[in-house]
């Protein structure tokens, strides 16, 4: 009996003896204390807020933010001309009105006013309906291209509306005209 | 007793009818190619010498008036001077038979309350000795002693059956102030007022018969709309906005208003009702009389009524036509070297159209005569000559002419003679004289 407990106490006294003995943690020494900085004035730069940047304009809302007035300065439809007491769209005119009719198409919503005139050679009366038909030629032409009647309204000044007051050919050609005014947007 | 009440009733009544008995009547009608009426019209006598001033002006305007009617002569000047000086109170028909004059008028003029000037007058017929209109007294502001002279000399023209000029107004447009508007001036281009103010063009103008509203294209909101303009009372009223509406002439009797539109598309002449129910509420009855693919347009009324001139293209080329009021019996009345004629106006005398025709470029004025077929030519400027319009009476034309540089409105004779210059400021035309 005794044998076995003193055994008993001998193991024990061995494991508490191991136990003890483990390896304690070494003394990390403690980190050094950093380099001691320079004194100097800390700087913070404050940007200013990032610049905000406009979303580029359609070129239909520039457009839109523009007066009739603006609009028609500018003269984005050309002016088509016409032969001597002649009311039928030549070769060169088409061409125009093709041109006119790709704007008109862009800008959607706009409504012009086409009018007709004449060459001081002709007589008041007569002159007053060649510049209806005048301007009726180039309103049915622009039908023609797909441009809605709705968006379109003809006159006629017969000839009291001279773009060139001269009286040779070149003026009178000049004359001769159906031309564009924008009247909504 | 009874008897004697009969014979006093018959002898009042008598006397009455005696009172009652219109002068002997004058009646003497004017035809082409009579030698003119002698007219004798000394200086007026002036009551006092403040109106002696009055007393001229009027003597040279009814003066400038007797010699534009073509149907008096005045006695020359000089023969004034061989005979005794007038009194109007003890007149010496004798010497004026020597000096062959036919008529004597005579005038005094004195002064009006209010600073206003009085006028009475006298025009007596010189064989027989006997007055041919009622002693009459004016009075009138010195500022209108011009419409005093003009009122004396239509008197005079309806007491020979003709219609009255010198009241007569024409009316135009001009640019003088900018935008094309319309204006209004007497048949000699005095007092020259303008009508319409707004921002938009206004052209071609017709006269009421009345001559209280003007009928006229106007491009209210970028439109060319028929308007009648009540000038008196400052009202405007549409008449016709679809479309391009232009070119507008009053019927003689005033009930009918015909003009060209291309309201259906093409320009072809309608006629539109004119009544006071119509004006008041601004609606009329409209109704179309052509019914071809060409132009037809610048329509004009003949005297009667019952017709209307016309230009169409429907032959290739604007020629003069004429129909029936209601659109039929279309005829072609122009023939001859130029391809393009506008602006025909008829006589109000009758059977005579005056037109525009082109030749070359020069623009001149032709009177067809429907009778006679015979068309003569009235101007021969080398210029552009346009618009003609008759006075009331056929004896005179007003046009626009550039003949001077500038488009000018002039006045010529039925027969190309007194060619004088109406306008001078800004340029003017579409001259349409008044009824």
């Amino acid at each position: 009996m005794k044998k076995l407990l003193i055994l008993a106490l001998v193991c024990l006294l061995a494991v508490a003896f191991t136990v003890s003995c483990k390896p304690k943690a070494k003394q990390v020494a403690p980190p050094p204390p950093p380099p001691q900085a320079k004194e100097q004035p800390k700087v913070e730069k404050v940007e200013p807020p990032a610049v905000v940047k406009k979303p580029e304009l359609s070129e239909e809302e520039l457009f839109l933010s523009k007066s009739l007035e603006q609009i028609n300065r500018e003269k984005p439809l050309q002016t088509i001309q016409f032969d001597y007491d002649k009311y039928f769209i030549r070769d060169d005119a088409k061409f125009q009105l093709e041109s006119d009719a790709a704007w008109l198409k862009k800008f959607r919503t706009v409504k012009v006013l086409i009018e007709g005139h004449c060459d001081e050679r002709g007589t008041e009366d007569y002159n007053l309906a060649l510049g209806e038909k005048r301007a009726k030629s180039a309103f049915d032409y622009l039908v023609s291209l797909g441009i809605p009647a709705e968006r379109m309204k003809t006159i006629s000044y017969g000839k009291s509306q001279p773009l060139d007051l001269g009286h040779d050919e070149n003026a009178w050609q000049k004359n001769r005209r159906a031309q564009f005014l924008v009247i909504e947007k | 007793m009874r008897l004697k009440k009969i014979w006093t009733g018959a002898a009042m009544i008598l006397a009455a009818a005696a009172l009652l008995a219109p002068q002997q009547e004058f009646k003497m009608v004017i035809r082409d190619g009579m030698p003119a009426i002698s007219f004798a019209l000394p200086k007026f006598a002036a009551a006092s010498p403040p109106v002696q001033a009055a007393a001229d002006e009027i003597h040279q305007v009814l003066t400038d008036d007797l010699k534009y009617s073509r149907i008096f002569q005045l006695l020359p000047k000089s023969y004034y001077d061989y005979i005794r000086t007038l009194d109007p109170k003890a007149i010496q028909f004798k010497d004026w038979e020597s000096v062959q004059a036919n008529l004597l008028f005579t005038g005094e003029v004195a002064e009006a309350e209010g600073g206003e000037t009085a006028f009475v007058r006298n025009l007596y017929d010189v064989k027989s000795q006997r007055p041919i209109l009622i002693p009459k007294r004016y009075q009138a502001k010195k500022a209108d002693l011009r419409f005093l002279a003009h009122r004396m000399a239509d008197e005079i023209m309806k007491a020979y059956g003709e219609k009255p000029v010198f009241e007569s107004k024409i009316a135009f447009v001009s640019d003088r102030d900018g935008n094309l508007e319309l204006y209004r001036m007497d048949y000699d281009g005095a007092n020259q007022e303008r009508l319409t103010f707004t921002k938009w063009e206004d052209k071609s103008p017709s006269w009421s018969p009345d001559g209280n509203m003007i009928a006229h294209t106007s491009y209210i909101n970028y439109s060319a709309g028929l308007y009648i303009s009540q000038i008196y009372e400052g009202r405007r009223i549409a008449v016709s906005t679809r479309g391009g509406n232009f070119s507008p002439c009053w019927s003689p009797d005033g009930k009918k208003l015909a003009f060209m539109s291309t309201m259906d598309g093409n320009a072809e002449i309608y006629v539109a009702d004119i009544d006071d129910e119509a004006l008041k509420r601004g609606a009329f009855r409209i109704k179309r009389l052509t019914f071809n693919p060409g132009i037809d347009t610048a329509p004009t009324w003949s005297p009667t009524g019952r017709q209307l001139a016309f230009v169409s293209d429907r032959g290739g080329t604007p020629q003069i036509y004429t129909m029936d009021a209601e659109g039929s019996n279309v005829i072609r009345v122009s023939f001859g070297g130029s391809t393009h004629h506008d602006s025909p106006a008829w006589s109000p005398a009758g059977n005579r159209i005056v037109y525009v025709a082109r030749v070359e470029n020069v623009f001149d004025l032709y009177v067809l005569d429907l009778r006679t077929q015979q068309i003569s030519k009235l101007t021969e400027s080398n210029a552009r000559n346009e618009s003609p319009s008759w006075s009331p009476d056929g004896r005179h034309i007003v046009f626009t002419s550039n003949m001077r540089g500038g488009l000018q409105i002039f006045a010529i004779d039925y027969d190309g003679a007194g060619l004088r210059q109406l306008t001078t400021k800004g340029q003017n035309n579409w001259p349409e004289w008044s009824y």
